[in-house]
């Protein structure tokens, strides 16, 4: 073993303090609460007291939950509007990226929803989607459209937090885009222009390779981000909407744990929900692999 | 040596795992220090209480200045302040007694009371409460009675807490509109049977300007809270006497039921289809175009701006003749890990039922006196609006219940009902067809609610 300098090991050590602060935080606020949910899962604890090892009772109940189907199946039908922003996000990113007049303006206006407070969104879109006086069903009124009571109605309301949703991130999707296109290399498109090559050629052959690691990155997130969607649920729809009809996965495990002292249960929902998004991501991860490298 | 490298950063990340728990071991040691040397404090040391409640605006400025008052009475007591909104405060408490940081002092729905006593989470109050000067007996017997719990039954036994307030939940009508339509006024002593309020509400739906929409509306009832008056003036309710069996299927309560759907769809004396939603009709009372609207105590203060003169009356009667409504409540408890439960419980009692506390509290309009002797005085005097304040002290005193949800171990299956209720309201549903295939679904969660309760009685 080569000894090592004193001023290495110092730094080293310098290193290991600096590293100290978000490890630390990351074992105490993430890791340690994920174990103790972990096996929370598999008691019967209120979150009161009482914590009785019961098994897999909680799992098998989780299989005939009604409730718990209806908002698994929310939470993944709002998932539709995932590829719908990653589309609108590129179709703008695209535009903004040929040097039209004002182009700071319309990143500046398209970014304000994505710094603003997500509650505020949600409270002022609710004003919004109301059925008698709200912007929606005015603006509708315009070309002789009756609006429904968006958040009232159990086939509008998924729709409509969708929409929200897909406003609130374009932003941030645009402005990722943005930057990867801003990031590919003239020459190709040059050389694809000397071969003749159309506009959607050139798209399908260069635009979207090279944006696609960008393409991964927000698909990934998008769908962890979107497991987990509860803020605007709980602020627009407080009761988990008409029948239950925009109730997601964690707004209900957020309804059993902290209204109806079923920690226990709440958490085994939690640990098949973590385990849904380990999965998918690993799948996505997997594919990702396989197709990239295309332009080489 | 690339070896060596990853062995020292699991080294130190054990090491740091280890600093994390060492850390959480020392300092739970050094607060059950710091406990004993509190308990051995002098007289002359601050206590330091903590007290978490929820309310508006105007509430949570009555309720500091109170507490100021409570300071300024009880030296060497300091009252820190807890607010939350609303929705957010069960969450916050139920993650405080997660967390074993229960406030000292906390408001709580008499809904989770079985729930935190069985679990140890508030303290029994029942000796501060003896040997205090207050009179129990002044204070609304209803009330008081929802704190308290022998163990089995919530009702009777030891006090858990006292009520912040009782909530009348009572029917305002718009006096202006009916005077503007020449309408004889609403008797205040004698209900409307269902068909007397049809067409009262009948008469005063129409458009005023001429534009040929509808804007003037009789009522818009929000079914969450106002289903339950229909239902047991009617002779329903949601749970036997027992509180064990859900009594929905009851043809009565499905008749209540149909009634409440039909004034929407039937008989037209509400805004249109799909707005139950409360902001609608909410906004439109307070612009003056609905006739009726309820009321809560908790109202008042923002009622007193209202455009037009507005007053209380029963809510209409069904077939019982008698009229019903739901009276709630919160209660302020203390918790059971308090250092100070004496002086918790003195604050408990000087918000709920002292005379300096109440009075400031009833004066900034946020709620109806908690001292029976207090209330008669406050709604005797018809020159303050509304001028029926009496109907409030009916609903208490009388005719009001609780809400079902609330007498049991959880509310898990009386949320369903109005979970899945829309398709009624819309008149899509039949009441008859929707009582009859909820019930099942909402006993299979009654059912494990009292398993529940059973488990955590042990």
């Amino acid at each position: 073993m080569p000894t090592k300098s004193k001023l290495y090991r110092k730094e080293m050590i310098y290193g290991y303090l600096f590293l100290a602060p978000p490890v630390i935080g990351m074992l105490l606020f993430t890791l340690y609460p994920m174990l103790y949910s972990i096996y929370g899962s598999f008691t019967d604890w209120d979150g009161l007291g009482q914590m009785n090892f019961i098994g897999l009772d909680n799992y098998k109940d989780l299989f005939s939950d009604e409730l718990f189907h209806k908002a698994m199946f929310n939470t993944f039908f709002m998932m539709i509007g995932i590829p719908i922003g990653l589309v609108l996000a590129l179709l703008l990113a695209m535009g903004l990226n040929r040097g039209i007049p004002g182009t700071t303006t319309f990143r500046v206006i398209y970014y304000v929803p994505v710094i603003s407070s997500l509650a505020a969104i949600s409270i002022l879109w609710q004003w919004a989607y109301n059925g008698d006086y709200g912007l929606v069903n005015q603006f509708l009124d315009l070309f002789g459209i009756k609006g429904p009571n968006w958040l009232a109605n159990k086939h509008t309301v998924k729709p409509a937090i969708m929409i929200m949703a897909i406003w609130k991130g374009l932003g941030y999707s645009m402005l990722l885009y943005l930057a990867a296109l801003q990031s590919v290399s003239r020459s190709y498109y040059e050389a694809a222009e000397l071969d003749g090559a159309n506009g959607f050629q050139t798209f399908r052959a260069i635009t979207w390779p090279m944006v696609k690691p960008v393409t991964f990155f927000i698909v990934v997130t998008s769908i962890i981000g979107g497991s987990q969607i509860f803020t605007e649920i709980n602020i627009m729809t407080s009761t988990g909407g008409p029948e239950y009809s925009s109730a997601s996965a964690v707004f209900y495990m957020w309804q059993k744990a902290f209204g109806n002292f079923q920690l226990g249960y709440s958490s085994a929902m939690a640990v098949l929900l973590a385990l849904f998004i380990f999965i998918v991501t690993l799948v996505q991860f997997k594919f990702n692999e396989k197709s990239s490298g295309d332009l080489d | 040596m690339a070896k060596n490298k990853y062995l020292i950063s699991i080294l130190a990340l054990i090491i740091v795992f280890a600093g994390v728990l060492a850390g959480c071991g020392s300092s739970s040691k050094d607060d059950s220090k710091s406990d004993s040397a509190n308990s051995g404090a002098k007289s002359g040391e601050t206590k330091n209480l903590t007290f978490m409640f929820r309310g508006g605006p105007d509430e949570q400025k009555a309720y500091t200045a109170v507490i100021k008052k409570f300071e300024e009475d009880h030296p060497g007591v300091k009252v820190k302040i807890v607010t939350t909104t609303a929705d957010q405060y069960a969450t916050k408490l139920k993650a405080s007694i997660a967390g074993h940081s229960v406030p000292d002092v906390f408001y709580y729905d008499p809904g989770d009371l079985r729930a935190y006593v069985n679990s140890g989470v508030l303290a029994d109050i029942t000796q501060y409460v003896e040997k205090s000067s207050i009179d129990i007996n002044n204070i609304w017997p209803y009330g008081v009675n929802f704190y308290r719990y022998d163990g089995s039954v919530t009702g009777q036994g030891n006090i858990y807490g006292l009520p912040k307030d009782v909530g009348p939940f009572a029917l305002g009508y718009n006096k202006t509109m009916f005077e503007k339509a020449g309408i004889a006024l609403p008797d205040k002593d004698k209900p409307y049977t269902w068909d007397e309020f049809i067409k009262v509400n009948q008469e005063l739906t129409k458009d005023t300007n001429g534009d040929g929409k509808i804007d003037q509306f009789g009522t818009g009832f929000n079914v969450n809270w106002m289903l339950q008056s229909f239902v047991w003036s009617n002779g329903a309710d949601w749970l036997d006497s027992t509180k064990t069996k859900v009594t929905i299927d009851d043809p009565k309560f499905a008749e209540a039921l149909q009634y409440f759907a039909d004034m929407q769809n039937v008989y037209h004396i509400t805004p249109s289809v799909q707005e139950a939603q409360t902001l609608d009709t909410y906004q439109r009372w307070m612009k003056g175009e609905m006739a009726f609207f309820p009321v809560g105590p908790w109202d008042m203060s923002t009622y007193e701006k209202l455009p037009f003169e507005y007053d209380l009356i029963p809510m209409p009667a069904g077939s019982t003749g008698k009229p019903a409504t739901w009276l709630g409540s919160l209660g302020i408890g203390v918790s059971a890990d308090s250092k100070y439960q004496s002086d918790a419980a003195e604050l408990v009692m000087y918000l709920t039922a002292s005379k300096e506390g109440m009075e400031q509290l009833v004066a900034a309009k946020v709620q109806i006196p908690n001292l029976i002797d207090m209330a008669k005085t406050w709604a005797a005097d018809t020159s303050t609006k509304p001028a029926n304040k009496e109907e409030f002290l009916q609903v208490v005193n009388e005719y009001g219940r609780p809400i079902p949800g609330t007498q049991t171990y959880n509310a898990e299956w009386y949320n369903l009902f109005f979970t899945d209720i829309q398709p009624v309201i819309d008149g899509k549903v039949t009441a008859a067809d929707y009582v009859k295939s909820e019930q099942p679904k909402m006993q299979k969660l009654l059912d494990k609610a009292i398993e529940q309760e059973q488990k955590s009685k042990k």
